[in-house]
């Protein structure tokens, strides 16, 4: 009798069955045996490094979740990160905006052209998907006509310490990807505007009727995904010192990727931004592990792909087995 | 609200071609660089003349190892790897390695031709420890921070194909002058349709540094040499055959016998045109000249669609880079040398300070096209 | 007593097909529309040779969509076509290469298309992993796979007698040919078959498909495997048109497929939309890009000037069903 109580008296803390739970494990596993092949990959040197090329998808994935939780998507992003570069170089060369004034017009340009997404999708109820595949066109277009396939190029010194300076030895803008981190996970936990993304992502139209402002919610989302695709495009551009109106191109499914990894049903209604910063550690240090240990580039985008559907199909056949 | 819709959508069609055709008629062709161009002498002579000898501008690395005489390990990061012309200059580099003994080359880079992409790969090499980078650039400007970084690693840094900004890398392996591939296709293309005829160019993107240039140095070149002959039009169509046999057939259809000739500015728009003209059935009548590989264009040279096919040997461009690498570990290299010993190639010039010139572009015809593959 | 207007019972699609006639029906004024004003600023636009490249030249983009409308239908998407497309161009062209019997280059890659895309259905259907998922990991795998194995060697020497869009059919070229057979014949099917109609029904409310007897599971099943058929007749025409094949992945064709299906009226909610409508939308977007050149539009801005239109065309779509909608079923 007593054996029966106390096999029954452990089980399992739910923390542990989560997705994201799952999937931390499945990354603490691959970065062991990455590590164990190769010595320079678990060094502070190289995550910092890293974290370098995590920022600018990871500023939008940020954002991307609240986007995705809502059960909709934004495949525009990477045109906006192309477009505010354009604006960024363009605004401060031909305009001749001081350049402080430069960078904010172009986090305004990715703000606008997230508003008008957000704008057509709530007013003219035009499906995300097929709206930002539309914009996806639109703004890269529009960047190469701006620019005129011209690169700006030349910027003062201190502009790049974004890109590529250093704080206490942490680069600048992985602290700030960090800071927004903070930011937009206690955004979703803890405030009623997070409360309201999963209560649209879940239903849409019970959350209507439950008096919840659905569509201003929606554009606020939507606006700051292009606002974080500006934000991108100036890490970048700090970072290249260059401007190019092709720049952002594939992010979209890169921050996707990511999101989606870290446990973000597509369907909406859920998930965290845990899940996806741990998505998108998880993508950038295989990349990373693979090359250090002599994977090819074509091999590695390969395994990626595997990994992709074999750590969702592990996390979600886990949950379900707990279902 | 259909018939409003359309109509004003008719109406901004009509706003929009009168706006940008009052834009498209600016005086630089489409698809050209705003850099100086220096076109060459419109007779032959331009080719013998070295230029003026420029002070040494590349970078230097910071305390690399002496590895004089010892086996170094390189690495290359083309622009994108899966297509053929780099596993050709890869072959190259394969070649000049066994051929030296002491060199071990891997090839590796992104799958598309993102520099983004490029800079990380670069950055884990250099994480990894090489003892050189080979690369060509998808962006000068772009790639220059993370070369810069190699060399402050003590990585040897050379580049080939598509250059860097000249502080971030040591030597520049460079297959042709831009004004020389400028002048040669235009004189090209002049022979076969004569001094007053119409040509259009098809070209993958208008920010790929390369074909921006040459189409530059072409338009300076045939301002000065061929006033006569009229350009029309630049059509962009990326790097896809399908779309770029598009094109060219739209602008076959859109001119007609108004259009002469076509250039292809990339391996992929050239075969292209070829191939539109050839379905178009202008073969003769349309003239296509352009650069390309040797392989995707032997069925058009084999019908005389095409006369010939302007590039240099990409295996060459390959070997020499090694060998330059190799000089510049071994201390043989310096700034300030005019030339270097290339095995096989001979002895190649230093040309405009830091870059090291392969030779003069080499023409693919029907008779010799056969001898290649790649 | 008025007749209240209600969906003929007979037929509970009739009042949908009805509606959507109206896009299909936007679409073909559209091409028409676009045909004359392009034609009275430069008249060469409306040549038959021109008119019958814009068709030859994308048909295959049109073939391609047909299958991908299915699978939005069906409330899926597919990212992978692009790069199966290129596998599959590539499979063919060194099969006829290496000397196998051209009927077997021309039918492998239709076999391959179907167990791929089944192979991502199934995955889809059964281990219910969101397709966005699937298609995204099977898109690095199909193209990084392919640089591995081909390193992106260009497959020339192909025999005279591969190219399948150089024949034709009645006069009329195999690739027109393909694409008005295979939009008919999908149209047809889809309105008329239960299994067909099942699709929809998946799309639209996959419980109360399962409720009124049809397995969702295996529907999208078979809507994937259906989607292979049609990428590797697609691929078939993109590879038999030119004398060489780039062993690449075709950069970007994912998304022009499936932005002809959505202009076509497809909607990403499931349930809605046709694959004529579809084959208009790919003719179209087609009809754009010629256009632009032919009116000379700076090719700076070419790109921007097609996002608008297609914007503008999907905006449209979306008010022209809402007012229908609002209408309700009144004739």
């Amino acid at each position: 009798m007593s054996a029966a109580i106390a096999a029954e008296a452990w089980r399992a803390p739910r923390w542990l069955k989560r997705h994201e739970t799952l999937l931390a494990i499945i990354l603490v596993i691959a970065l062991i045996a990455l590590g164990a092949f190769n010595d320079r990959f678990l060094t502070v040197e190289n995550l910092l490094d890293q974290g370098r090329f995590i920022t600018e998808t990871g500023l939008i994935a940020l954002p991307m979740t609240f986007i995705i939780i809502t059960g909709g998507i934004d495949l525009s992003v990477g045109a906006i990160v192309g477009l505010c570069a354009v604006m960024l170089g363009y605004s401060w060369k031909t305009f001749g905006f001081p350049l402080p004034l430069a960078i904010v017009f172009a986090l305004f340009v990715g703000a606008l052209a997230g508003f008008v997404n957000g704008f057509i999708i709530t007013r003219v109820r035009v499906p995300p998907l097929i709206m930002t595949i539309a914009t996806l066109a639109l703004y890269r277009g529009l960047a190469e006509g701006v620019s005129q396939a011209h690169s700006v190029r030349g910027y003062p010194d201190w502009f790049y310490f974004l890109g590529q300076g250093s704080v206490f030895g942490v680069p600048a803008q992985l602290l700030l990807l960090v800071v927004l981190i903070v930011v937009a996970g206690v955004a979703l936990d803890r405030t009623t505007f997070g409360r309201a993304l999963y209560a649209i992502g879940a239903n849409e139209t019970a959350a209507r009727f439950s008096a919840l402002p659905v569509d201003r919610v929606k554009l606020i989302v939507y606006t700051l995904s292009g606002l974080a695709s500006g934000l991108a495009a100036w890490v970048l551009v700090s970072r290249v010192t260059t401007t190019r109106m092709d720049m952002g191109t594939g992010y979209e499914l890169d921050v996707i990727a990511a999101v989606v990894l870290g446990g973000t049903s597509i369907f909406g209604g859920s998930g965290t931004i845990w899940g996806t910063v741990i998505g998108l550690v998880m993508i950038q240090l295989l990349k990373n592990g693979l090359a250090l240990t002599g994977v090819k580039g074509d091999a590695t985008i390969v395994v990626i792909g595997v990994a992709l559907i074999l750590s969702v199909l592990i996390a979600s056949s886990l949950q379900r087995r707990r279902d | 609200m259909r018939a409003s819709l359309l109509t004003s959508t008719a109406a901004a069609m009509f706003a929009l071609s009168f706006a940008a055709g009052g834009a498209s008629a600016a005086s630089k062709w489409d698809g050209a660089d705003d850099l100086p161009t220096s076109p060459l002498a419109c007779d032959a002579s331009a080719a013998a003349a070295p230029a003026a000898a420029k002070p040494y501008d590349g970078g230097q690395p910071t305390n690399p190892p002496d590895k004089a005489g010892k086996e170094i390990t390189l690495v290359d990061v083309p622009k994108l790897i899966g297509i053929g012309y780099f596993n050709a200059t890869s072959k190259g580099m394969q070649d000049a390695a066994k051929e030296l003994g002491n060199v071990k080359v891997t090839t590796d880079g992104p799958t598309e031709a993102k520099i983004d992409e490029q800079i990380k790969f670069i950055d884990n090499y250099i994480t990894r420890g090489v003892d050189g980078v080979l690369f060509a650039a998808n962006d000068p400007v772009a790639i220059a921070p993370v070369l810069k970084k190699a060399l402050s690693k003590g990585i040897h840094v050379v580049g080939y194909d598509a250059n860097s900004t000249p502080d971030a890398r040591e030597w520049f392996v460079n297959q042709a002058e831009f004004n020389g591939i400028g002048k040669g296709m235009m004189d090209s293309m002049a022979k076969e349709i004569g001094e007053d005829g119409s040509f259009a160019i098809v070209t993958s993107t208008f920010t790929t540094p390369n074909q921006a240039r040459w189409i530059a140095e072409m338009q300076a070149y045939a301002e000065k040499c061929h006033p006569k002959m009229k350009w029309l039009e630049t059509v962009e169509a990326q790097e896809d055959n399908n779309l770029s046999f598009n094109q060219a057939t739209t602008l076959i259809n859109k001119y007609g016998d108004k259009l002469k000739g076509l250039f292809g500015m990339t391996s992929v728009a050239t075969p292209a045109s070829a191939e539109a003209v050839t379905k178009a059935g202008q073969c003769g009548k349309i003239a296509v000249v352009g650069l390309a590989t040797p392989n995707a264009m032997k069925p058009y040279l084999k019908t005389d669609c095409v006369k010939s096919v302007v590039l240099w040997n990409p295996i060459d461009l390959g070997y020499a880079a090694t060998y330059v690498m190799r000089a510049v570990v071994d201390g043989k290299l310096k700034p300030g040398a005019t030339s270097v010993e290339a095995g096989k190639l001979g002895k190649l010039n230093v040309v405009n300070g830091s870059e090291i010139l392969l030779g003069p572009p080499f023409i693919y015809t029907k008779a010799n096209i056969d001898k290649f593959d790649f | 007593m008025s007749a209240t207007a209600v969906a003929s019972p007979a037929s509970p699609l009739s009042g949908a097909w009805r509606r959507l006639a109206s896009q299909e029906a936007l679409l073909a004024v559209a091409i028409v529309g676009l045909a004359i004003v392009v034609g009275l600023i430069n008249p060469r636009f409306l040549a038959t040779r021109n008119l019958a490249d814009i068709l030859l030249g994308n048909a295959y983009i049109a073939v391609a969509a047909v299958g991908m409308s299915m699978v939005i239908i069906s409330g899926n998407i597919d990212i992978s076509v692009g790069a199966l497309i290129g596998v599959l161009a590539t499979v063919s062209g060194s099969l006829a290469v290496a000397g196998a019997p051209i009927l077997v280059s021309w039918l492998v890659p239709l076999v391959l298309g179907v167990a791929v895309m089944a192979a991502q259905g199934a995955i889809v259907a059964y281990l219910r992993i969101p397709a966005i998922v699937v298609t995204l990991g099977m898109l690095s795998i199909l193209k990084g796979g392919l640089i591995s194995v081909t390193g992106g060697k260009w497959i020339t020497d192909l025999p005279q007698n591969f190219h399948l869009a150089d024949l034709s059919l009645f006069g009329v070229p195999m690739p027109v040919v393909i694409m008005v057979l295979a939009t008919a014949l999908a149209a047809l099917w889809m309105r008329h078959s239960p299994r067909g109609r099942a699709i929809y029904a998946t799309g639209g409310n996959p419980e109360a498909a399962r409720l009124c007897g049809v397995n969702p599971q295996r529907t999208v099943l078979m809507v994937f495997a259906l989607h292979g058929l049609f990428a590797g007749l697609a691929s078939l025409v993109y590879a038999t048109q030119l004398r060489v094949i780039q062993s690449t992945t075709p950069q970007g064709l994912e998304l022009t497929i499936i932005t002809a299906a959505v202009v076509g009226g497809v909607s990403i909610l499931g349930g809605v939309g046709t694959v004529v409508g579809s084959t208009l939308a790919a003719v179209l977007i087609a009809e754009i890009t010629s256009a632009l050149v032919f009116i000379n539009v700076s090719p700076y801005w070419t790109d921007a000037v097609r996002g608008a239109l297609i914007l503008a065309t999907v905006i449209a779509d979306i008010l022209r069903r809402q007012r229908r909608a609002a209408r309700g079923w009144k004739r």
